[in-house]
């Protein structure tokens, strides 16, 4: 009844909005309208905004809740390039499956910039796929961390900027299980018998099997591989293991379908924040880590618009917004000062800046041999049941 | 004057392959063709597994022979879910069906209207939304616990159970509407007639309604089963690594292993086993309707 006559005080107005409120909005609404041909048209349209960018616009994919928001805002109106931001990478080989074609025949793909993970990137290095950054368009460049320098899935370091790294480790719900975890060997507890969930990222999920079978996963074969094969091969066909997900383990982790899962740190660190049973560890026998790179496709010509994507990003005082933000580790150098400006906790924080004696614990999966790879990738789809 | 006969003849003879032609051509352009593409990929090798188009024909028919020996559980677990979805189906299917169309009075577009509603809404939403509802914390299961049908730690996702519930679910439409057609075809006089002739009721439904809805169970069996034999989306939302179907396999080897070979042959395997299945079942039936 009084809602009723609230609405009627207002007049038809939807309750809430001043009639000068609506006016104003719709004034700044149909503003953009006019003028968004303006923005699609041509990128100057941005530049007057911008100080003295290159105009023009660049087209970005990128994975699932990966930015801030207001970083996609303040990219545009800091450099004068319009931004198209897709969040279409669900899984490395799915991305590849559907871009193989048009890439390998030189053909555009839509996209300037392209963020899978490094393995993948070595891939795309390796077969022409993608091109040689304009370093020189990238000053801030120079601010990435050492430990990124020169990597080994891009070994001059010419083609790749990574967007952002993280662990791989296992995260619980505390209420199913009951106990805190600390080992990978917890998932094979006969307790959380079809409760348990492992990535359909091979090296992430194998990454852990193979420490847990006290094999080193950066410099792992198909051979020394075996024991961690058959150790999940017994779970899955036993019973212990209910799902391979994608980046939808969330879900079953958060409905208490899941007592335990392999999953990602900045995932958990977010989700956390909303549900307090749940608990990220970097297991006893160690974690994985990862890094998701930033790589310029073939055959795109926007090469002063890709420099300041990455250039945008690897400021330091956007690398801390966005990584604050997502849970992720920057691999920008030098970002604990304006992260504690956001948040003092943050630094203190071991997903987003891990100490030393945690960093020991982190391993990078090797590379492997094409023959190894097909082995590696045929046995974990027999093992997942596909 | 012969001439323009003789033109009116050809005309006539020709005139029933013209009106063919729209639908041969499309069989020819969109059946024919593809499946001979597939059929040369199946039998191709690739040289680098990351140019997966890059496919080289060799007659290699050890892709055939690699992919049974290989994927024999997932095909023979297709085979069984989906045959138990298509006799779930009919369970369910045909007494609803019967009831609308005989019992259904004015409420009878209403009820089809109910039967087709979930439509509306994505296949992928609906699923999923099982996926909530089956939750193991959820409502449902803890209630099946309660009273025993379950056991203390009984669940109902990723189990046979919740696959072939997913695909019972999402298929039954199927089911009912041919199922409803043909009953909604059939004379009430005629069951009244078997009753004069003091047919008891069950032997009315034997001897008339049943023969007479047949071609509709038949119909609703094959919109069924062939699309529930090939479906992968309830195994990957509701099933676990060992309820993978071989559609699950299809869509991994495409995708993900790039192996569009050995992609091509399973599809090939399916559809020469679902013909197979579906021509001796409409044998075993005997449906002139279905088969000529």
């Amino acid at each position: 009844m009084s809602a009723r006559r609230r609405n009627r005080a207002s007049g038809s107005m939807p309750s809430g909005v001043t009639r000068r409120e609506f006016i104003t909005r719709g004034g700044a609404t149909l503003g953009g309208l006019a003028l968004a041909p303006a923005l699609l048209s041509s990128g100057r349209a941005f530049a007057s905004v911008g100080a003295d960018g290159p105009g023009g616009k660049v087209n970005v994919l990128n994975w699932p809740l990966y930015i801030d928001k207001k970083s996609k805002k303040d990219f545009s109106k800091s450099t004068g390039v319009a931004l198209k931001y897709n969040e279409g990478i669900n899984d490395n080989n799915e991305f590849f499956a559907k871009y193989q074609e048009e890439l390998s025949q030189g053909k555009s793909i839509g996209f300037d910039v392209v963020t899978p993970t490094s393995w993948m990137a070595a891939r795309l290095i390796d077969l022409g796929y993608v091109q040689k950054l304009p370093l020189g368009d990238i000053p801030n460049s120079a601010n990435l961390a050492p430990v990124f320098q020169n990597p080994a899935w891009d070994p001059t370091g010419e083609y790749s900027l990574p967007w952002q790294t993280g662990i791989t480790g296992i995260a619980y719900n505390i209420k199913v299980t009951k106990r805190e975890l600390t080992s990978v060997d917890d998932l094979f507890d006969k307790k959380f018998k079809g409760k348990i969930g492992v990535l359909s990222e091979m090296r992430d999920t194998m990454g852990l099997m193979a420490l847990s079978e006290g094999v080193d996963p950066s410099t792992i074969d198909f051979a020394q591989a075996k024991g961690a094969f058959k150790k999940l091969e017994k779970a899955s066909n036993g019973g212990q293991i209910r799902r391979f997900t994608g980046n939808d383990y969330q879900d079953d982790l958060v409905a208490g379908n899941f007592a335990a899962c392999v999953s990602w740190s900045g995932d958990v660190a977010q989700l956390t924040v909303e549900n307090e049973d749940l608990r990220f560890v970097i297991p006893d026998e160690g974690g994985m880590k990862w890094a998701d790179t930033m790589l310029w496709a073939t055959p795109s010509n926007n090469g002063p618009q890709v420099a300041a994507w990455m250039n945008y990003f690897y400021d330091p005082v956007n690398a801390a917004r966005l990584a604050n933000d997502i849970g992720y580790i920057s691999p920008v150098a030098g970002i604990e000062d304006e992260i504690a400006k956001l948040d003092s906790a943050a630094v203190d924080n071991p997903l987003l800046f891990p100490p030393a004696d945690v960093q020991a614990r982190l391993h990078a999966f090797g590379q492997l041999s094409a023959k190894d790879e097909e082995k590696f990738d045929n046995r974990f789809a027999e093992i997942a049941g596909a | 004057m012969a001439g323009t006969a003789q033109q009116g003849a050809r005309r006539r003879r020709f005139a029933p392959y013209g009106l063919l032609s729209p639908g041969v051509i499309w069989l020819i352009l969109f059946f024919l063709v593809p499946l001979g593409y597939l059929l040369r990929a199946s039998l191709s090798t690739r040289p680098n597994r990351f140019v997966p188009n890059d496919l080289s024909f060799s007659w290699h028919w050890s892709t055939y022979s690699d992919a049974i020996s290989q994927f024999s559980g997932q095909f023979q677990r297709s085979f069984e879910y989906a045959g138990i979805t298509t006799l779930l189906c009919i369970a369910i299917g045909f007494p609803l069906a019967y009831v609308i169309a005989f019992r259904g009075g004015k409420y009878k577009s209403l009820l089809l209207g109910l039967v087709v509603i979930p439509f509306f809404t994505t296949f992928l939403i609906r699923t999923i939304a099982w996926k909530t509802i089956l939750a193991d914390t959820g409502v449902v299961v803890s209630v099946l616990r309660t009273i025993g049908v379950l056991g203390e730690n009984g669940r109902l996702l990723a189990t046979p159970a919740g696959v072939i519930g997913g695909l019972t679910y999402n298929f039954l439409p199927f089911m009912i509407l041919p199922i409803y057609v043909s009953l909604e075809k059939i004379d009430p006089d005629l069951v009244a007639a078997a009753k004069d002739l003091y047919a008891s009721p069950g032997r009315a439904f034997r001897k008339v309604v049943l023969p007479l809805a047949l071609p509709g169970v038949i119909a609703g069996s094959l919109l069924t089963f062939i699309p529930a034999c090939g479906d992968f989306v309830n195994a990957v939302f509701l099933g676990s690594p060992r309820t993978t179907m071989i559609g699950n396999v299809v869509q991994n080897q495409f995708l993900v292993q790039l192996d569009y070979p050995t992609a091509a042959a399973l599809g090939f395997i399916l559809m020469v086993i679902i013909t197979v299945a579906v021509l001796l079942y409409a044998r075993i039936l005997g449906t002139e309707d279905l088969t000529g």
